[in-house]
C-alpha cells in the first residue's frame, strides 16, 4: 500500500492508473460461456462498446459466442495492456505472476476471499500485494467490481450496462453503493466519465484514485462514497489540492468511536464528526444521502458557478419554494429582496393591480401556466442584480395548453449567464424529454424541491471555494 | 522546543499519563498560560503557599490513576481562608488514601469565572492526530459541541474552528457580555497545533476547562497521554 502524502508516489500512482484505465487491449482471465458466471458477464460488459482488442482466456474453452478463447495469457496472439482476473483468490496470485511473464502492465483482481473474510484471507492478500510489487503489476481490487472508463467505452465490471457519457467520475468504497450511484445517476440523466470500485484498496488507496481523477482530462466533477480509511489525512489533502469539486457521501454516522480513548476529547470525537469537520477544512462537499449526492454532482456537472449565495426562487405554487427556502436558509443562503428596477419591470408586465405579490420567492400563481408568461417573469427574476442563482419550479398539468416551460427556461439561462436550476413537479414518465431540452441547455432538472435546493447549496459551496482560491492568489501575488 | 524536551523527559521516566501538574508544566513551556500547581505536603505548607499566591485557592488530589477528578470528589473549589483550606486538606488526604496511595495534593489559584471551553488533541484511527475545540467545563459531554481540524493549522483555519462552535456567541459578546479574547484563543490553537505536529509522542492532550477572559485565557486543568 502506498503510504504518506508523497508527491512522487501520487504521481507514480497516477501514471499507473492512467495505463490501467486506458488500455488498447484487454485480456479476460476466467472467461466463461455460462451466463451464471462472473466471467461471462464481464465478457458481455467488455464486448458492449469497447473498441480495443478483447482476448478471452480459459484453458477449458475453445470459443465464447464466436470469440476465440486462448488457453493461457501466453497464448494470446497480441500485446495485452490490461488483464481482468476473474479467478479465485489463489489463482489470482498466480495470474499476477503470469501477467509479469507476459509483459501485461496492469490488472483488475475481481475475487473476494481476502482480508475482508478472514485472517487467512489477509495472509493471501499480503501475498498478492508482494507478488504485484515484485512483478511490477499494479492492480485494482481485489474484492471489487472493477472499473468503468466511459470515455473509451470500457466496462470491466460484471454488470453489463450502457451509460450516458459525461464529465462526472466516481470512486466507491463499496460495490453496492457504487451501483446505487450508477443507477441514481442514470435515472437523473447524469453522465459518467469514470467509475471505480476500490475494493480492498490493496495496491491503490482512495487518495490515488482521487489524484488520478484530479488530473484526468475527461473528469470535471468527482463523487466519492466513503466508509472510512486509515489514510483519511492523505485523502483530504489530495482533495484539498484539487480545483475540481469533490462531493463525498460518508457512511457510518451511527458508528460510535471505534477506538479506546482516555479523555473527553477522544470520546467526543466519533468518526463521523471528525470526518465532517475535516472535509470542511479541506473543501470537500459532504452530503448525507445518495439522492443529495446525485443532485449535487449533477448541478456541478452542468451549471455554471454562482457569484454568491443570493438565490431567487420562482414558482406558481408556494409550497415547493417554501421547502426549498427552508433548506437554503438553514445552510446560509439568502433570499434577497427584489431590486427596485425589477419591481418596476414586473409592474409594467402585470399592470397596476398585480394578481400576485411582487417579491422573492416570486409566486406568479395561475399566470405561470402560460409558458411564455412564465418565461418573461423568470427572465426578470434572473436579471435582478441582487440574484446570483435562480431555482424555478413548475407543477405539470396534463392540459396540453399548459406545457412545460423548458425552452423558455433555457432561453433565460442563456441570456442571463447565471446558474438556473429547474424543479418539475410531475410523474417520472414526463421528465426524460424535458430533461433533454433543459440539460442540453445547461439547466439541471430535479424532481423534488429538496434535491433542487441541495444542488444549489453544492453550487454555492464550490462558487465560494473558487472565489477563495482567486482571492488567495490575489493576496499572495 | 522546550515543551518537547520536557515531554521526552517524562516519557523516558516511563510516565505515559501526565497528570495535571506535569501537563501544565508542558503547556507553560509551550506558551500556554495555566493556573500553576503547587505540590503541598501538609496543611501548614498549604496555608503558607496560599498566603503567597493569594486566596481564594483550589485544592486537588493529583494521581495518574485519577482522570476525572470532579466525579471522584477530588477537587475543592473556592477556599477563602486558612481554616477552610486546612479542613479541605484533611478531607482530601482521607479521600486520596482511598484512591491511590501515591497521591499528592496540589494547590492552585482559584481562577475567576469566564467562558469555559475544552481544547486538545486526540489520536483518530483514520486521520491520526486531530485537534479539537469544544464547549467545556463539566457539561462538555452533555452539549457535545466540538469542532475538529487536522493539524498543522493555518491562522484562518484556527479562526474558522472558533467560529464553528455553537457556543461561539458566548465568546463574541452574547447579550451584552464582554467579548472574549479571540486572539489569545487563536494563539492557543496555533500553539497546540505546533506542539502536536512537532511531538508525535503525544497521543492525547486535553485542557478542560480552558477559561477565556476578555483579556487572556487560562488552562485550569490539563492532562497529556503519551505513546
Amino acid at each position: 500500500m502506498l503510504t504518506g502524502f508523497d508527491e512522487n508516489s501520487i504521481t507514480a500512482a497516477t501514471a499507473k492508473l492512467r495505463n490501467i484505465f486506458y488500455p488498447r487491449s484487454v485480456a479476460l482471465l476466467g472467461a466463461s460461456d455460462n451466463p451464471q458466471r462472473v466471467g461471462y458477464n464481464i465478457f458481455t460488459s467488455l464486448s458492449g462498446s469497447f473498441q480495443g482488442s478483447i482476448y478471452l482466456v480459459n484453458p477449458r474453452l475453445q470459443a465464447v459466442q464466436g470469440y476465440p478463447v486462448y488457453s493461457s495469457l501466453a497464448a494470446v496472439p497480441g500485446p495485452v495492456d490490461l488483464a481482468i482476473i476473474a479467478l479465485n483468490e489463489r489463482a489470482t496470485i498466480a495470474a499476477i505472476e503470469e501477467c509479469a511473464a507476459c509483459g501485461v502492465p496492469g490488472a483488475v483482481c475481481v475475487a473476494g476471499g481476502f482480508r475482508e473474510t478472514s485472517e487467512a484471507g489477509g495472509g493471501l492478500e499480503d501475498e498478492l500485494l508482494a507478488a504485484a510489487q515484485r512483478c511490477a503489476v499494479p492492480f485494482v481490487g481485489p474484492n471489487t467490481l472493477g472499473f468503468i472508463n466511459n470515455a473509451i467505452g470500457l466496462n470491466t465490471t460484471f454488470y453489463p450496462m450502457q451509460l450516458r457519457r459525461g464529465n462526472t467520475s466516481f470512486i466507491s468504497q463499496s460495490g453496492g453503493m457504487g451501483l446505487s450511484f450508477i443507477c441514481g445517476a442514470a435515472d437523473a440523466g447524469l453522465g459518467l466519465n469514470k467509475w471505480v470500485g476500490a475494493g480492498n484498496r490493496t495496491y491503490f488507496e482512495l487518495a490515488d484514485y482521487l489524484a488520478f481523477f484530479g488530473e484526468d482530462e475527461g473528469t470535471e466533477v468527482i463523487g466519492l462514497y466513503l466508509e472510512g480509511t486509515e489514510q483519511a489525512a492523505r485523502l483530504v489533502r489530495v482533495a484539498g489540492s484539487l480545483k475540481k469539486p469533490v462531493v463525498v457521501y460518508k457512511a457510518g454516522r451511527s458508528g460510535a468511536a471505534d477506538f479506546a480513548t482516555l479523555t473527553h476529547t477522544g470520546s467526543m470525537a466519533g468518526a463521523h464528526a471528525v470526518y465532517r469537520d475535516i472535509f470542511r477544512q479541506y473543501g470537500l462537499y459532504a452530503v448525507e444521502t445518495m439522492g443529495e449526492l446525485v443532485a449535487a454532482l449533477k448541478a456541478l456537472s452542468l451549471a455554471p458557478l454562482p457569484r454568491g449565495r443570493r438565490i431567487g426562487l420562482m414558482t406558481h405554487t408556494a409550497g415547493p419554494s417554501i421547502v426549498a427556502a427552508d433548506i437554503l436558509l438553514e445552510w446560509g443562503c439568502v433570499l434577497p429582496p427584489l431590486a427596485p428596477q425589477t419591481m418596476a419591470k414586473l409592474q409594467k408586465l402585470t399592470g397596476p393591480n398585480p394578481p400576485f405579490a411582487l417579491k422573492n420567492p416570486l409566486d406568479v400563481a395561475g399566470t405561470g401556466f402560460m409558458a411564455d408568461v412564465y418565461g418573461r417573469y423568470l427572465e426578470l427574476l434572473a436579471d435582478d442584480p441582487n440574484v446570483d442563482m435562480v431555482i424555478t419550479f413548475f407543477c405539470h398539468n396534463s392540459n396540453p395548453h399548459w406545457p412545460f416551460p423548458s425552452s423558455e427556461i433555457v432561453r433565460v439561462r442563456q441570456k442571463s449567464g447565471k446558474p438556473l436550476l429547474a424543479c418539475y413537479i410531475s410523474t417520472a414518465a414526463h421528465l426524460p424529454g424535458e430533461r433533454a431540452i433543459l440539460e442540453s441547455g445547461g439547466v439541471p432538472l430535479f424532481a423534488t424541491p429538496e434535491e433542487a435546493a441541495q444542488a444549489a447549496l453544492a453550487l454555492v459551496w464550490q462558487g465560494g471555494r473558487n472565489q477563495a482560491a482567486i482571492m488567495g492568489t490575489t493576496k499572495r501575488s | 522546543m522546550h515543551a518537547l524536551s520536557l515531554i521526552r523527559r517524562f516519557r523516558d521516566r516511563g510516565d505515559l499519563v501526565l497528570p495535571e501538574a506535569e501537563a501544565k508544566e508542558v503547556l507553560e513551556a509551550a506558551g500556554i498560560p495555566t493556573t500553576r500547581c503547587h505540590i503541598v505536603e501538609s496543611a501548614a505548607q498549604a496555608c503558607s503557599t496560599a498566603e503567597a499566591i493569594g486566596f481564594p485557592v483550589v485544592l486537588k488530589i493529583s494521581s495518574p490513576k485519577l482522570l476525572h477528578k470532579t466525579e471522584a470528589g477530588g477537587v475543592v473549589l473556592n477556599l477563602r481562608t486558612p481554616r477552610e483550606l486546612t479542613a479541605a486538606c484533611e478531607r482530601l488526604t482521607a479521600r486520596g488514601r482511598e484512591l491511590d496511595h501515591a497521591f499528592t495534593l496540589i494547590l492552585q489559584q482559584m481562577a475567576p469565572p469566564g467562558v469555559e471551553l475544552i481544547a486538545g488533541a486526540t489520536a483518530d484511527p483514520h486521520f491520526g492526530t486531530v485537534l479539537m475545540l469544544g464547549t467545556g467545563g463539566i457539561y462538555t459531554e452533555l452539549f457535545r459541541d466540538a469542532v475538529f481540524r487536522l493539524p498543522p493549522l493555518e491562522t484562518g483555519v484556527a479562526d474558522e474552528m472558533i467560529a464553528a462552535l455553537r457556543s461561539y456567541p458566548l465568546l463574541n459578546g452574547y447579550r451584552g457580555a464582554a467579548k472574549r479574547d479571540l486572539a489569545a484563543l487563536r494563539h492557543l490553537l496555533l500553539r497546540l497545533s505546533a506542539l502536536v505536529s512537532a511531538g508525535p509522542e503525544i497521543r492525547e492532550l486535553e485542557i478542560n476547562p480552558l477559561v477565556v477572559y476578555p483579556r487572556g485565557l487560562l488552562a485550569l486543568d490539563a492532562r497529556i497521554i503519551l505513546q
